[in-house]
């Protein structure tokens, strides 16, 4: 109850900030960029805001405790993402005058059809990136009020529509600020009160994971989806109906539904595919999911750091700054902002490990953060707790969903069918819509999985267009197009195949789902080498020498 | 002979309608720089900060998960009861992002006041501002 009312208040807060800003929103100019008048420290914090989503107030705690303490690579590649950023696009991109990435396209390469396959590009990624924040959205409600997962997805499309809709950028850029004030202190005061007050004992527990993982006590876990795992040594459940049942160790196939009562001291079951919770490939610092994991974790890098710098909502946000000089500024005051946020996820993750085990075994993970702290402090602190985590959690879907649609909304918009302001107000409605009902079918897919896809396709198109735009002269139009065609394709289409369809396992399956370390350098290779076999136009020196004159 | 029926139309609405669906032309137009060699120097110096900051972020990225994967005695100790790879990818690489990233935008803006403060001196005979 107390978790609903913190989400109300949250939401309604954002609305009121939200409508306040309409009177800005005037011309095109003002709703996307909001006139360049936003002030360096609330550009900083919206972009943290925006920029921190579900995946990683909700999901890096789930992978933590799911995957192990190498997900934070995660977190260290959403950081790493900015310094690329400063250092490769922040001022550049800002002198171009560019609105969004499909404009500085045109700006740099001068064609108006390469801007629609920019649209095109925007539109994937932004969707990629959409659902799992609806995702999100729709667990945490689900978890707090028990309502349907549906209903909260459905309710989170309506708030982030509305409020954009109404206000734009303007009202978005102090909505967004807001929210990472709410991110930050709602994560980090629970993270802080649980290691402050959890036992001596607990805390050494989550520090030495050598010692294996056990159920803290008797646990009922109840499998909503049919799950498959294996038990090291036998164990005997109780059933519902008090009966008792003996589970031999080896593999076990538990149906959607059924429920066992586990005993405390028992050893987690391991569900198919993940490593033993605080074993050796559990406590090592690097990505392992498919076995080779200095491979994966550079791959997820490569992604996630060039990929940052693609994001069409992230690169858009920098046309807020009044000069280059200021964009780059603020770029690295949101490395500081980020940096003190990524501080917290892990400590849900390892204390997870220890009071909420059981979320491994019902594929549940996303929801540690908001479930450990009732399991850890019972009472009302606990439950006060909780919903600082809900509210802080719902507070990220809500800011950085309302900069993506905000995105997409331009991408639909602005660039494909290039339109004025109440088009945009509809290309809103349109994107939620479009969001929410993929979303729907989406619950049991976890949320940085699709956020990676989501950086991994901008890593592997917009990222080479960017830098080889900004830093080669002799980038061409040909060129440009069919590096973002192979990168689009290959990078959607690895990832999707690794999802949807078997895989052979080994190398190739991790190829397929970690393609970024592949598909990033075909890309560059494509827009070099098509480039190389075509003449850029006489003026497309001055284009880049324009972005670095001060 | 009946007149022509004119539509009549306010001057902006006929601006609006020639131009048509066209959003309005925001994107600066690319002058020639007005000292090409001044402008490369500058492109080549801020290149050249930037291939320094991108391999520097590569050796903290590959290098710290490299030496997670060549060393596992850093699992093994501890700094106040917590594995030292732990600390070092949980906390310490933040501020190493950070501390990158505010020498590239020092160097950065350095290189760009010393292209402003010769500009005058090119013969361009543009006022300092």
């Amino acid at each position: 109850m107390i978790s609903v009312l913190a989400i109300g208040l949250v939401v309604v807060t954002s609305l009121v900030i939200g409508v306040y800003g309409v009177r800005a929103a005037r011309s095109t100019s003002d709703f996307l960029v909001a006139s360049r008048r936003v002030s360096p420290t609330w550009n900083a914090m919206a972009i943290a805001g925006e920029y921190l989503s579900a995946a990683s107030v909700l999901g890096l705690a789930g992978l933590v405790l799911k995957n192990g303490l190498g997900t934070m690579w995660y977190a260290v590649g959403f950081a790493a993402g900015y310094v690329a950023v400063v250092a490769l696009v922040a001022g550049p991109m800002r002198r171009s005058g560019a609105f969004t990435v499909p404009d500085f396209a045109e700006y740099r390469l001068g064609a108006p059809r390469l801007r629609k396959l920019c649209g095109c590009v925007v539109l994937v990624i932004m969707l990629l990136y959409l659902v799992p924040q609806f995702k999100g959205a729709g667990v945490v409600l689900a978890l707090v009020s028990g309502t349907p997962y549906w209903v909260g997805v459905l309710l989170a499309g309506l708030v982030v529509s509305g409020s954009i809709a109404a206000g734009g950028m303007r009202s978005a850029t102090y909505v967004q600020a807001f929210h990472y004030v709410v991110k930050l202190v709602f994560l980090a005061v629970p993270a802080i009160y649980l290691v402050v007050h959890s036992s001596p004992h607990t805390r050494s527990e989550a520090l030495t994971p050598e010692r294996g993982t056990h159920f803290p006590e008797a646990t009922p876990v109840e499998f909503t989806v049919g799950t498959r795992f294996s038990l090291d040594e036998p164990v005997t459940v109780t059933v519902p109906d008090g009966g008792e049942v003996e589970l031999a160790a080896g593999e076990h196939i538990a149906d959607a539904g059924t429920e066992y009562v586990f005993p405390e001291g028992a050893t987690i079951p391991r569900p198919e595919g993940l490593p033993e919770l605080g074993g050796e490939r559990w406590s090592t610092p690097l990505l392992d999911v498919g076995g080779y994991p200095l491979f994966e974790t550079w791959s997820a890098l490569l992604a996630i750091t060039l990929g940052c710098m693609g994001l069409p909502h992230v690169i858009m946000r920098f046309h807020t700054s009044p000069t280059a000089r200021t964009a780059r500024r603020v770029a690295v005051g949101v490395i500081a902002l980020l940096g003190m946020f990524y501080l917290f996820p892990a400590v849900y993750g390892l204390l997870g490990r220890v009071l909420t085990p059981h979320l491994v075994l019902l594929q549940g993970t996303d929801t540690v953060a908001v479930v450990l702290p009732e399991q850890a402090v019972p009472g009302t602190v606990g439950a006060v707790l909780a919903a600082l985590v809900a509210a802080g959690a719902f507070g990220a879907f809500l800011s950085t969903s309302s900069g993506l649609l905000l995105a997409l909304a331009g991408g639909l918009s602005h660039d494909l069918f290039q339109g004025s302001v109440p088009r945009l107000r509809l290309a809103v409605a349109v994107g939620a819509c479009v969001a929410v009902l993929l979303a729907l079918p989406a619950q049991m897919t976890d949320i940085n999985v699709l956020v990676v896809w989501a950086f991994t396709v901008a890593a592997s198109t917009f990222s080479p267009l960017l830098v080889l735009g900004i830093w080669w002269r002799r980038l061409t139009l040909p060129g440009a197009a069919s590096g973002l065609v192979v990168g689009t394709v290959t990078a959607t289409g690895a990832v999707g195949w690794s999802m949807l369809l078997p895989t052979a396992g080994g190398w190739t399956s991790v190829l397929l789902a970690q393609p970024a370390a592949w598909t990033i350098p075909l890309a560059f290779a494509t827009m070099m080498l098509v480039s190389r076999l075509t003449r850029p136009p006489d003026w497309a020196e001055h284009a880049v020498l324009r972005l670095h004159s001060p | 002979m009946s007149p022509r029926r004119e539509k009549l139309t306010s001057p902006q609405t006929r601006i609006a309608l020639a131009r048509g669906n066209r959003p309005a032309q925001h994107l600066l137009p690319i002058p020639e720089p007005v000292d090409t060699e001044a402008a490369r120097r500058l492109f080549r110096a801020q290149r050249r900060t930037a291939a320094r900051t991108v391999a520097l972020l590569s050796v903290l990225l590959f290098g710290m998960s490299g030496a997670f994967a060549a060393f596992p005695v850093l699992g093994q100790i501890r700094a106040g009861g917590v594995p030292l790879s732990w600390l070092l990818l949980m906390v310490a690489a933040y501020p190493l992002l950070f501390a990158l990233a505010l020498w590239h935008v020092r160097s950065a803006e350095r290189i760009e006041e010393r292209a402003e403060r010769e500009r005058p001196g090119s013969g361009s005979g543009e006022q300092k501002r």
